[in-house]
Protein backbone atom coordinates (compact mmCIF):
# COMPACT_ATOMS: atom_id res chain seq x y z
CA UNK A 1 0.00 0.00 0.00
CA UNK A 2 2.81 2.35 0.98
CA UNK A 3 4.69 1.50 -2.20
CA UNK A 4 1.54 2.10 -4.27
CA UNK A 5 1.10 5.53 -2.68
CA UNK A 6 4.74 6.28 -3.31
CA UNK A 7 4.40 5.37 -6.99
CA UNK A 8 1.22 7.43 -7.36
CA UNK A 9 2.88 10.42 -5.73
CA UNK A 10 5.82 10.06 -8.07
CA UNK A 11 3.50 10.17 -11.08
CA UNK A 12 1.70 13.12 -9.47
CA UNK A 13 4.95 15.01 -9.06
CA UNK A 14 5.91 14.49 -12.69
CA UNK A 15 2.39 15.47 -13.84
CA UNK A 16 2.46 18.59 -11.66
CA UNK A 17 5.77 19.75 -13.09
CA UNK A 18 4.65 18.99 -16.62
CA UNK A 19 1.36 20.88 -16.14
CA UNK A 20 2.78 23.91 -14.43
CA UNK A 21 5.25 24.44 -17.28
CA UNK A 22 2.47 24.49 -19.87
CA UNK A 23 1.89 27.76 -21.69
CA UNK A 24 -1.82 27.10 -21.67
CA UNK A 25 -1.84 27.01 -17.87
CA UNK A 26 0.27 30.17 -17.67
CA UNK A 27 -2.04 31.96 -20.13
CA UNK A 28 -5.25 31.15 -18.24
CA UNK A 29 -3.57 31.75 -14.91
CA UNK A 30 -2.48 35.26 -15.94
CA UNK A 31 -5.87 35.95 -17.52
CA UNK A 32 -7.68 34.92 -14.32
CA UNK A 33 -5.37 36.99 -12.12
CA UNK A 34 -5.71 40.01 -14.42
CA UNK A 35 -9.48 39.68 -14.28
CA UNK A 36 -9.50 39.73 -10.49
CA UNK A 37 -7.12 42.69 -10.33
CA UNK A 38 -9.02 44.58 -13.03
CA UNK A 39 -12.29 44.25 -11.12
CA UNK A 40 -11.20 47.15 -8.91
CA UNK A 41 -10.82 49.40 -11.95
CA UNK A 42 -14.10 48.50 -13.64
CA UNK A 43 -16.29 48.63 -10.55
CA UNK A 44 -17.43 52.12 -11.58
CA UNK A 45 -19.38 50.48 -14.41
CA UNK A 46 -21.44 48.49 -11.94
CA UNK A 47 -24.89 49.39 -10.79
CA UNK A 48 -27.43 47.56 -8.77
CA UNK A 49 -25.01 45.64 -6.58
CA UNK A 50 -22.90 46.34 -3.58
CA UNK A 51 -19.30 47.05 -4.56
CA UNK A 52 -18.03 44.03 -2.69
CA UNK A 53 -20.45 41.75 -4.51
CA UNK A 54 -19.23 43.06 -7.84
CA UNK A 55 -15.58 42.53 -6.90
CA UNK A 56 -16.30 39.09 -5.48
CA UNK A 57 -18.23 38.08 -8.57
CA UNK A 58 -15.26 38.79 -10.82
CA UNK A 59 -13.17 36.47 -8.70
CA UNK A 60 -15.86 33.80 -8.56
CA UNK A 61 -16.31 34.06 -12.33
CA UNK A 62 -12.56 33.70 -12.92
CA UNK A 63 -12.35 30.66 -10.67
CA UNK A 64 -15.40 29.07 -12.28
CA UNK A 65 -14.68 29.78 -15.95
CA UNK A 66 -10.91 29.49 -16.23
CA UNK A 67 -10.78 26.74 -13.60
CA UNK A 68 -13.29 24.66 -15.56
CA UNK A 69 -11.43 25.21 -18.87
CA UNK A 70 -8.13 24.28 -17.23
CA UNK A 71 -9.70 21.23 -15.58
CA UNK A 72 -11.09 19.87 -18.82
CA UNK A 73 -8.33 20.72 -21.30
CA UNK A 74 -5.31 20.10 -19.11
CA UNK A 75 -6.58 16.72 -17.92
CA UNK A 76 -7.29 15.47 -21.42
CA UNK A 77 -4.01 16.90 -22.74
CA UNK A 78 -1.81 15.38 -20.04
CA UNK A 79 -3.55 12.02 -20.28
CA UNK A 80 -3.30 11.77 -24.07
CA UNK A 81 0.28 13.07 -24.06
CA UNK A 82 1.24 9.89 -22.17
CA UNK A 83 -0.72 7.71 -24.58
CA UNK A 84 0.40 9.43 -27.80
CA UNK A 85 4.08 9.64 -26.79
CA UNK A 86 3.97 5.98 -25.71
CA UNK A 87 5.35 6.92 -22.28
CA UNK A 88 2.28 5.27 -20.74
CA UNK A 89 3.45 1.94 -22.20
CA UNK A 90 6.87 2.32 -20.60
CA UNK A 91 5.42 3.43 -17.30
CA UNK A 92 2.84 0.66 -17.14
CA UNK A 93 5.46 -1.94 -18.00
CA UNK A 94 7.09 -1.11 -14.65
CA UNK A 95 5.44 -2.35 -11.43
CA UNK A 96 2.84 0.42 -11.70
CA UNK A 97 -0.84 -0.43 -11.87
CA UNK A 98 -3.27 1.48 -14.04
CA UNK A 99 -5.16 2.63 -10.91
CA UNK A 100 -1.92 4.07 -9.48
CA UNK A 101 -1.19 5.76 -12.79
CA UNK A 102 -4.63 7.40 -12.86
CA UNK A 103 -4.46 8.34 -9.17
CA UNK A 104 -1.08 9.97 -9.82
CA UNK A 105 -2.42 11.85 -12.84
CA UNK A 106 -5.41 13.02 -10.83
CA UNK A 107 -3.34 14.21 -7.88
CA UNK A 108 -0.85 16.03 -10.11
CA UNK A 109 -3.50 17.91 -12.06
CA UNK A 110 -5.54 18.60 -8.94
CA UNK A 111 -2.45 20.05 -7.25
CA UNK A 112 -1.88 22.42 -10.19
CA UNK A 113 -5.51 23.50 -9.99
CA UNK A 114 -4.97 23.96 -6.25
CA UNK A 115 -2.20 26.47 -7.01
CA UNK A 116 -4.53 28.23 -9.47
CA UNK A 117 -7.38 28.43 -6.91
CA UNK A 118 -5.06 29.45 -4.08
CA UNK A 119 -3.45 32.35 -5.98
CA UNK A 120 -6.74 33.66 -7.40
CA UNK A 121 -8.46 33.37 -4.00
CA UNK A 122 -5.54 35.18 -2.33
CA UNK A 123 -5.72 38.00 -4.90
CA UNK A 124 -9.48 38.20 -4.43
CA UNK A 125 -9.10 38.24 -0.64
CA UNK A 126 -6.61 41.10 -0.93
CA UNK A 127 -8.97 43.09 -3.18
CA UNK A 128 -11.99 42.43 -0.98
CA UNK A 129 -10.11 43.08 2.25
CA UNK A 130 -8.76 46.38 0.96
CA UNK A 131 -12.09 47.63 -0.31
CA UNK A 132 -14.08 46.29 2.67
CA UNK A 133 -11.79 48.26 5.02
CA UNK A 134 -12.32 51.43 2.96
CA UNK A 135 -16.09 50.96 2.86
CA UNK A 136 -16.21 50.20 6.59
CA UNK A 137 -14.37 53.48 7.24
CA UNK A 138 -16.86 55.36 5.05
CA UNK A 139 -19.77 53.64 6.78
CA UNK A 140 -18.48 54.72 10.20
CA UNK A 141 -18.20 58.33 8.97
CA UNK A 142 -21.77 58.22 7.63
CA UNK A 143 -23.10 56.30 10.64
CA UNK A 144 -24.17 53.37 8.50
CA UNK A 145 -23.76 49.66 9.05
CA UNK A 146 -20.46 48.43 7.53
CA UNK A 147 -20.79 45.99 4.60
CA UNK A 148 -20.55 42.31 5.38
CA UNK A 149 -17.48 40.50 4.02
CA UNK A 150 -16.25 37.24 5.48
CA UNK A 151 -12.73 36.31 4.31
CA UNK A 152 -12.91 33.00 6.18
CA UNK A 153 -15.98 32.31 4.03
CA UNK A 154 -13.82 33.05 0.99
CA UNK A 155 -11.32 30.41 2.12
CA UNK A 156 -14.17 27.92 2.43
CA UNK A 157 -15.47 28.88 -1.01
CA UNK A 158 -11.98 28.44 -2.49
CA UNK A 159 -11.76 24.95 -1.02
CA UNK A 160 -15.22 24.17 -2.43
CA UNK A 161 -14.08 25.32 -5.87
CA UNK A 162 -10.97 23.19 -5.60
CA UNK A 163 -13.17 20.22 -4.78
CA UNK A 164 -15.46 21.05 -7.73
CA UNK A 165 -12.40 21.12 -10.01
CA UNK A 166 -11.39 17.76 -8.52
CA UNK A 167 -14.77 16.33 -9.57
CA UNK A 168 -14.24 17.77 -13.07
CA UNK A 169 -10.72 16.31 -13.35
CA UNK A 170 -11.94 12.87 -12.19
CA UNK A 171 -14.86 13.08 -14.61
CA UNK A 172 -12.65 14.01 -17.58
CA UNK A 173 -10.18 11.26 -16.64
CA UNK A 174 -13.08 8.77 -16.83
CA UNK A 175 -14.04 10.14 -20.26
CA UNK A 176 -10.40 10.14 -21.44
CA UNK A 177 -9.91 6.57 -20.24
CA UNK A 178 -12.61 5.45 -22.66
CA UNK A 179 -11.97 7.99 -25.45
CA UNK A 180 -9.76 7.41 -28.47
CA UNK A 181 -8.84 11.02 -29.23
CA UNK A 182 -7.94 14.13 -27.29
CA UNK A 183 -10.61 16.19 -29.04
CA UNK A 184 -13.34 13.71 -28.17
CA UNK A 185 -12.29 13.76 -24.51
CA UNK A 186 -12.29 17.57 -24.41
CA UNK A 187 -15.67 17.94 -26.09
CA UNK A 188 -17.40 15.23 -24.06
CA UNK A 189 -15.67 16.44 -20.87
CA UNK A 190 -16.84 20.02 -21.49
CA UNK A 191 -20.37 18.83 -22.18
CA UNK A 192 -20.31 16.76 -18.99
CA UNK A 193 -19.27 19.87 -17.03
CA UNK A 194 -22.08 21.86 -18.65
CA UNK A 195 -24.57 19.11 -17.84
CA UNK A 196 -23.26 19.00 -14.27
CA UNK A 197 -23.75 22.75 -13.91
CA UNK A 198 -27.32 22.43 -15.16
CA UNK A 199 -28.11 19.15 -13.39
CA UNK A 200 -30.15 21.01 -10.79
CA UNK A 201 -32.82 21.62 -13.44
CA UNK A 202 -33.70 17.93 -13.46
CA UNK A 203 -33.50 17.88 -9.67
CA UNK A 204 -35.98 20.75 -9.53
CA UNK A 205 -38.32 18.90 -11.87
CA UNK A 206 -38.02 15.80 -9.75
CA UNK A 207 -39.22 17.70 -6.70
CA UNK A 208 -42.45 18.58 -8.49
CA UNK A 209 -45.18 15.99 -7.95
CA UNK A 210 -46.55 16.50 -11.49
CA UNK A 211 -43.88 14.26 -12.98
CA UNK A 212 -44.90 10.59 -12.69
CA UNK A 213 -44.17 7.15 -14.15
CA UNK A 214 -41.45 6.76 -16.75
CA UNK A 215 -40.56 10.46 -16.79
CA UNK A 216 -40.06 10.42 -13.05
CA UNK A 217 -37.86 7.33 -13.25
CA UNK A 218 -35.73 8.85 -16.03
CA UNK A 219 -35.30 12.07 -14.08
CA UNK A 220 -34.40 10.17 -10.94
CA UNK A 221 -31.71 8.23 -12.80
CA UNK A 222 -30.37 11.39 -14.42
CA UNK A 223 -30.11 13.24 -11.14
CA UNK A 224 -28.43 10.34 -9.42
CA UNK A 225 -25.89 9.57 -12.13
CA UNK A 226 -24.81 13.09 -13.15
CA UNK A 227 -22.84 15.16 -10.64
CA UNK A 228 -24.48 18.35 -9.44
CA UNK A 229 -21.78 21.00 -9.79
CA UNK A 230 -24.04 23.91 -8.91
CA UNK A 231 -23.98 22.97 -5.23
CA UNK A 232 -20.37 24.21 -4.99
CA UNK A 233 -21.32 27.77 -6.04
CA UNK A 234 -21.99 29.07 -2.55
CA UNK A 235 -19.64 32.04 -2.92
CA UNK A 236 -22.18 34.85 -2.52
CA UNK A 237 -23.68 33.28 0.56
CA UNK A 238 -20.36 32.29 2.17
CA UNK A 239 -18.55 35.60 1.62
CA UNK A 240 -21.24 38.28 1.58
CA UNK A 241 -24.09 36.79 3.62
CA UNK A 242 -22.69 33.99 5.82
CA UNK A 243 -25.93 33.73 7.81
CA UNK A 244 -27.66 32.35 4.68
CA UNK A 245 -25.72 29.09 4.82
CA UNK A 246 -27.52 26.81 7.25
CA UNK A 247 -25.58 24.65 9.67
CA UNK A 248 -24.63 21.29 8.25
CA UNK A 249 -24.69 22.40 4.61
CA UNK A 250 -20.94 22.52 4.04
CA UNK A 251 -20.08 19.06 5.45
CA UNK A 252 -22.72 17.57 3.13
CA UNK A 253 -21.36 19.44 0.11
CA UNK A 254 -17.78 18.40 0.92
CA UNK A 255 -18.86 14.81 1.48
CA UNK A 256 -20.75 14.61 -1.80
CA UNK A 257 -17.80 16.20 -3.66
CA UNK A 258 -15.34 13.66 -2.26
CA UNK A 259 -17.80 10.85 -3.05
CA UNK A 260 -18.04 12.00 -6.69
CA UNK A 261 -14.24 12.16 -7.00
CA UNK A 262 -13.90 8.61 -5.68
CA UNK A 263 -16.74 7.30 -7.86
CA UNK A 264 -15.34 8.83 -11.06
CA UNK A 265 -11.83 7.61 -10.29
CA UNK A 266 -13.20 4.08 -9.78
CA UNK A 267 -15.03 4.39 -13.12
CA UNK A 268 -11.89 5.75 -14.82
CA UNK A 269 -9.80 2.88 -13.47
CA UNK A 270 -12.37 0.33 -14.59
CA UNK A 271 -12.47 1.79 -18.11
CA UNK A 272 -8.69 2.23 -18.33
CA UNK A 273 -8.12 -1.41 -17.33
CA UNK A 274 -10.21 -2.53 -20.26
CA UNK A 275 -8.42 -0.26 -22.69
CA UNK A 276 -5.69 -1.41 -25.06
CA UNK A 277 -2.82 1.03 -25.20
CA UNK B 1 -23.70 -12.53 -15.90
CA UNK B 2 -20.26 -12.26 -14.35
CA UNK B 3 -19.19 -9.76 -17.03
CA UNK B 4 -22.08 -7.47 -16.13
CA UNK B 5 -21.26 -7.54 -12.43
CA UNK B 6 -18.71 -4.67 -12.46
CA UNK B 7 -21.15 -2.51 -14.39
CA UNK B 8 -23.88 -3.24 -11.87
CA UNK B 9 -21.44 -2.40 -9.08
CA UNK B 10 -20.52 0.90 -10.74
CA UNK B 11 -24.18 1.72 -11.29
CA UNK B 12 -24.91 1.06 -7.61
CA UNK B 13 -21.91 3.19 -6.59
CA UNK B 14 -23.10 6.17 -8.65
CA UNK B 15 -26.64 5.80 -7.34
CA UNK B 16 -25.35 5.84 -3.77
CA UNK B 17 -23.29 8.96 -4.49
CA UNK B 18 -26.34 10.49 -6.18
CA UNK B 19 -28.46 9.93 -3.08
CA UNK B 20 -25.75 11.64 -1.01
CA UNK B 21 -25.57 14.56 -3.47
CA UNK B 22 -29.35 14.86 -3.41
CA UNK B 23 -29.25 15.44 0.35
CA UNK B 24 -26.42 17.91 -0.06
CA UNK B 25 -28.27 19.88 -2.78
CA UNK B 26 -31.41 20.17 -0.67
CA UNK B 27 -29.35 22.05 1.91
CA UNK B 28 -27.16 24.06 -0.48
CA UNK B 29 -30.11 25.21 -2.56
CA UNK B 30 -31.45 27.32 0.31
CA UNK B 31 -28.38 29.56 0.03
CA UNK B 32 -28.80 30.02 -3.75
CA UNK B 33 -31.78 32.34 -4.38
CA UNK B 34 -30.75 32.85 -8.01
CA UNK B 35 -31.38 29.22 -8.81
CA UNK B 36 -34.56 27.97 -10.44
CA UNK B 37 -36.04 31.25 -11.61
CA UNK B 38 -38.51 30.89 -14.44
CA UNK B 39 -37.82 34.46 -15.64
CA UNK B 40 -34.40 33.34 -16.91
CA UNK B 41 -35.66 30.60 -19.20
CA UNK B 42 -36.56 32.81 -22.20
CA UNK B 43 -33.27 34.73 -21.97
CA UNK B 44 -30.88 31.82 -21.54
CA UNK B 45 -30.06 31.84 -25.25
CA UNK B 46 -29.21 35.54 -25.19
CA UNK B 47 -25.93 35.47 -23.30
CA UNK B 48 -27.45 34.91 -19.89
CA UNK B 49 -26.29 31.28 -19.80
CA UNK B 50 -22.93 32.10 -18.20
CA UNK B 51 -24.73 33.82 -15.35
CA UNK B 52 -26.97 30.82 -14.88
CA UNK B 53 -24.02 28.44 -14.87
CA UNK B 54 -22.04 30.04 -12.11
CA UNK B 55 -19.64 32.95 -11.96
CA UNK B 56 -19.96 36.47 -13.43
CA UNK B 57 -23.60 36.71 -12.34
CA UNK B 58 -23.38 40.40 -11.47
CA UNK B 59 -21.57 41.22 -14.71
CA UNK B 60 -24.13 39.30 -16.77
CA UNK B 61 -26.92 40.95 -14.74
CA UNK B 62 -25.42 44.39 -15.47
CA UNK B 63 -25.25 43.74 -19.21
CA UNK B 64 -28.76 42.30 -19.22
CA UNK B 65 -29.96 45.41 -17.41
CA UNK B 66 -28.23 47.71 -19.92
CA UNK B 67 -29.93 45.87 -22.79
CA UNK B 68 -33.28 46.22 -21.04
CA UNK B 69 -32.57 49.89 -20.37
CA UNK B 70 -31.82 50.54 -24.04
CA UNK B 71 -35.22 49.06 -24.94
CA UNK B 72 -36.85 51.10 -22.16
CA UNK B 73 -35.41 54.28 -23.69
CA UNK B 74 -36.89 53.38 -27.08
CA UNK B 75 -40.30 52.94 -25.41
CA UNK B 76 -41.64 50.62 -28.11
CA UNK B 77 -40.84 47.09 -26.99
CA UNK B 78 -42.77 46.46 -23.80
CA UNK B 79 -42.32 42.68 -23.78
CA UNK B 80 -38.57 42.85 -24.50
CA UNK B 81 -37.97 45.51 -21.87
CA UNK B 82 -39.84 43.61 -19.20
CA UNK B 83 -38.21 40.32 -20.14
CA UNK B 84 -34.66 41.67 -19.88
CA UNK B 85 -35.31 43.70 -16.75
CA UNK B 86 -36.89 40.70 -15.04
CA UNK B 87 -33.94 38.57 -16.14
CA UNK B 88 -31.55 41.04 -14.45
CA UNK B 89 -33.65 40.77 -11.26
CA UNK B 90 -33.59 37.00 -11.46
CA UNK B 91 -29.83 36.89 -12.01
CA UNK B 92 -29.24 38.95 -8.91
CA UNK B 93 -32.36 38.81 -6.75
CA UNK B 94 -30.63 40.49 -3.80
CA UNK B 95 -30.18 43.74 -5.72
CA UNK B 96 -32.64 46.49 -4.78
CA UNK B 97 -31.74 48.60 -7.82
CA UNK B 98 -33.04 46.06 -10.35
CA UNK B 99 -36.29 45.34 -8.51
CA UNK B 100 -37.02 48.98 -7.83
CA UNK B 101 -36.44 50.19 -11.37
CA UNK B 102 -38.18 47.23 -12.99
CA UNK B 103 -41.19 47.72 -10.73
CA UNK B 104 -41.29 51.45 -11.47
CA UNK B 105 -40.85 50.96 -15.22
CA UNK B 106 -43.73 48.47 -15.36
CA UNK B 107 -46.01 50.38 -12.98
CA UNK B 108 -45.40 53.91 -14.27
CA UNK B 109 -44.43 53.63 -17.94
CA UNK B 110 -45.74 50.53 -19.62
CA UNK B 111 -49.41 51.43 -19.34
CA UNK B 112 -48.67 54.65 -21.26
CA UNK B 113 -46.70 52.74 -23.91
CA UNK B 114 -49.65 50.42 -24.37
CA UNK B 115 -52.07 53.36 -24.75
CA UNK B 116 -49.76 54.92 -27.33
CA UNK B 117 -49.49 51.59 -29.16
CA UNK B 118 -53.30 51.44 -29.38
CA UNK B 119 -53.49 54.84 -31.04
CA UNK B 120 -52.85 57.40 -28.33
CA UNK B 121 -54.77 59.15 -25.55
CA UNK B 122 -57.24 60.78 -27.94
CA UNK B 123 -58.26 57.49 -29.52
CA UNK B 124 -58.36 55.11 -26.53
CA UNK B 125 -61.45 55.59 -24.31
CA UNK B 126 -60.80 56.90 -20.82
CA UNK B 127 -62.12 53.73 -19.15
CA UNK B 128 -59.75 51.57 -21.18
CA UNK B 129 -56.88 53.91 -20.34
CA UNK B 130 -57.66 53.65 -16.63
CA UNK B 131 -57.96 49.88 -16.91
CA UNK B 132 -54.59 49.62 -18.66
CA UNK B 133 -52.80 51.97 -16.28
CA UNK B 134 -54.23 50.16 -13.29
CA UNK B 135 -53.34 46.75 -14.73
CA UNK B 136 -49.71 47.69 -15.27
CA UNK B 137 -49.53 49.33 -11.85
CA UNK B 138 -50.71 46.03 -10.36
CA UNK B 139 -48.05 44.16 -12.33
CA UNK B 140 -45.44 46.58 -11.05
CA UNK B 141 -46.65 45.98 -7.51
CA UNK B 142 -46.29 42.22 -7.97
CA UNK B 143 -42.68 42.77 -9.02
CA UNK B 144 -42.00 45.08 -6.12
CA UNK B 145 -43.54 42.55 -3.72
CA UNK B 146 -41.28 39.87 -5.14
CA UNK B 147 -38.30 42.19 -4.71
CA UNK B 148 -39.25 42.94 -1.12
CA UNK B 149 -39.21 39.22 -0.35
CA UNK B 150 -35.95 38.64 -2.26
CA UNK B 151 -34.10 41.50 -0.56
CA UNK B 152 -35.31 40.54 2.89
CA UNK B 153 -37.69 43.52 3.25
CA UNK B 154 -35.53 46.37 1.96
CA UNK B 155 -36.87 49.64 3.43
CA UNK B 156 -36.34 51.72 0.28
CA UNK B 157 -38.15 49.12 -1.83
CA UNK B 158 -41.06 49.15 0.64
CA UNK B 159 -41.21 52.94 0.34
CA UNK B 160 -41.25 52.64 -3.47
CA UNK B 161 -44.11 50.13 -3.30
CA UNK B 162 -45.96 52.53 -0.99
CA UNK B 163 -45.50 55.34 -3.50
CA UNK B 164 -46.82 53.24 -6.40
CA UNK B 165 -49.80 52.08 -4.32
CA UNK B 166 -50.61 55.69 -3.45
CA UNK B 167 -50.04 57.41 -6.78
CA UNK B 168 -50.93 54.73 -9.34
CA UNK B 169 -53.47 52.57 -7.51
CA UNK B 170 -54.86 55.35 -5.31
CA UNK B 171 -54.96 52.78 -2.50
CA UNK B 172 -54.08 54.73 0.62
CA UNK B 173 -54.58 51.81 3.00
CA UNK B 174 -52.17 49.63 1.07
CA UNK B 175 -49.72 52.49 0.76
CA UNK B 176 -49.89 53.10 4.52
CA UNK B 177 -49.19 49.44 5.15
CA UNK B 178 -46.02 49.55 3.00
CA UNK B 179 -44.87 52.77 4.64
CA UNK B 180 -45.49 51.22 8.04
CA UNK B 181 -43.37 48.21 7.12
CA UNK B 182 -40.68 50.54 5.75
CA UNK B 183 -40.69 52.52 9.01
CA UNK B 184 -40.24 49.34 11.00
CA UNK B 185 -37.49 47.97 8.72
CA UNK B 186 -33.73 48.37 9.13
CA UNK B 187 -32.37 51.68 7.72
CA UNK B 188 -35.89 53.12 7.51
CA UNK B 189 -36.29 56.36 5.50
CA UNK B 190 -37.00 59.36 7.73
CA UNK B 191 -40.38 60.04 6.12
CA UNK B 192 -41.81 56.49 6.23
CA UNK B 193 -43.52 56.67 9.62
CA UNK B 194 -45.02 60.08 8.96
CA UNK B 195 -46.37 59.07 5.54
CA UNK B 196 -47.79 55.83 6.97
CA UNK B 197 -49.73 57.79 9.58
CA UNK B 198 -50.71 60.47 7.05
CA UNK B 199 -52.14 57.95 4.58
CA UNK B 200 -54.11 56.16 7.27
CA UNK B 201 -55.39 59.55 8.42
CA UNK B 202 -56.40 60.56 4.90
CA UNK B 203 -58.25 57.26 4.53
CA UNK B 204 -60.32 58.12 7.58
CA UNK B 205 -58.62 55.74 9.97
CA UNK B 206 -57.58 58.63 12.18
CA UNK B 207 -57.54 56.92 15.55
CA UNK B 208 -55.56 53.97 14.17
CA UNK B 209 -53.09 56.37 12.55
CA UNK B 210 -52.49 58.18 15.83
CA UNK B 211 -52.17 55.03 17.92
CA UNK B 212 -49.62 53.46 15.59
CA UNK B 213 -47.63 56.67 15.06
CA UNK B 214 -47.52 57.34 18.78
CA UNK B 215 -46.36 53.80 19.58
CA UNK B 216 -43.71 54.02 16.85
CA UNK B 217 -42.50 57.38 18.10
CA UNK B 218 -42.19 56.06 21.64
CA UNK B 219 -40.46 52.87 20.54
CA UNK B 220 -38.19 54.08 17.72
CA UNK B 221 -38.28 57.76 16.77
CA UNK B 222 -37.89 59.13 20.29
CA UNK B 223 -34.58 57.29 20.56
CA UNK B 224 -33.08 59.17 17.60
CA UNK B 225 -30.35 61.64 18.47
CA UNK B 226 -32.64 64.68 18.09
CA UNK B 227 -35.75 62.90 19.41
CA UNK B 228 -37.53 63.34 16.03
CA UNK B 229 -39.17 66.72 16.83
CA UNK B 230 -41.00 66.98 13.47
CA UNK B 231 -42.76 63.69 14.11
CA UNK B 232 -43.68 64.81 17.61
CA UNK B 233 -45.11 68.03 16.20
CA UNK B 234 -47.20 65.93 13.79
CA UNK B 235 -48.41 63.79 16.68
CA UNK B 236 -49.34 66.93 18.64
CA UNK B 237 -51.45 68.09 15.69
CA UNK B 238 -53.16 64.74 15.56
CA UNK B 239 -53.88 64.86 19.29
CA UNK B 240 -55.31 68.32 18.78
CA UNK B 241 -57.53 67.29 15.88
CA UNK B 242 -58.67 64.09 17.64
CA UNK B 243 -59.52 66.26 20.66
CA UNK B 244 -57.73 63.92 23.01
CA UNK B 245 -57.91 64.83 26.69
CA UNK B 246 -54.57 65.99 28.07
CA UNK B 247 -54.07 62.81 30.06
CA UNK B 248 -54.33 60.64 26.93
CA UNK B 249 -51.76 62.68 25.03
CA UNK B 250 -48.03 62.03 24.88
CA UNK B 251 -46.34 63.50 27.94
CA UNK B 252 -44.63 66.80 27.18
CA UNK B 253 -40.95 66.29 26.46
CA UNK B 254 -38.40 68.37 28.33
CA UNK B 255 -36.89 69.69 25.08
CA UNK B 256 -40.22 70.30 23.37
CA UNK B 257 -40.83 73.84 24.66
CA UNK B 258 -37.59 75.06 23.09
CA UNK B 259 -38.70 73.91 19.62
CA UNK B 260 -39.62 76.66 17.11
CA UNK B 261 -43.40 76.98 16.68
CA UNK B 262 -44.18 75.26 19.99
CA UNK B 263 -47.82 75.79 20.99
CA UNK B 264 -48.89 74.70 24.47
CA UNK B 265 -51.94 72.41 24.15
CA UNK B 266 -55.10 72.50 26.20
CA UNK B 267 -58.46 70.75 26.07
CA UNK B 268 -60.02 73.93 24.74
CA UNK B 269 -60.69 75.16 21.16
CA UNK B 270 -59.70 72.12 19.14
CA UNK B 271 -62.15 72.42 16.26
CA UNK B 272 -59.82 74.28 13.87
CA UNK B 273 -56.74 72.58 12.42
CA UNK B 274 -53.45 73.45 14.01
CA UNK B 275 -51.62 76.39 12.38
CA UNK B 276 -48.36 74.46 12.24
CA UNK B 277 -47.45 71.04 10.87
CA UNK B 278 -49.89 68.46 9.55
CA UNK B 279 -49.17 69.29 5.89
CA UNK B 280 -48.63 65.72 4.82
CA UNK B 281 -52.11 64.75 6.08
CA UNK B 282 -53.99 67.34 3.98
Amino acid sequence: MKAACHRSLWIARITFLEAIRQRFFAFLFILGAALVLASGAVRVFDFGHSELKFLADFGFGGLFLFGSILGVVMTAQLFFAEIDNRTALTLLAKPLSRAEFLAGKFLGIWAVLGVFVLVLAALLAAMLGWRAAELAQLAVERRLAPPECDLAGLALYASLQWLRLGVIVAMVLAVAAAARTFLFAVVVGALAVLAGQLQWLSQELLLKPAETGLGHAALWLLTHLLPNLQQFNLGDALVLAPHQVTAGTLPWVFLSGVAYVVAFLVLATFLFRRREI
Amino acid sequence: MRRALPWVGLFALFLAVGVLADQSWRRARLALPEIGRRELEPTVGQGVLLGVLGGFRTVVADFTWIRGYVLWERKNDRAGTELLMRAACALDPRSRFFWENTGLAVANDMGHWEIRRRGGYAKVPKEIQDHLLRGYAQRGMVLLDEGIVSTGGDAALLATAALVAELQLKDLGRSADYYRRAAEARAAPWFAARFAAANLWKEGRRREAYVWYRAHWLKVLRLAEDGSPDDLKELRDMEHELRLPLLQRLPQQSWEVSQPGFVPRTNEGVTAPSPVGGQSRK
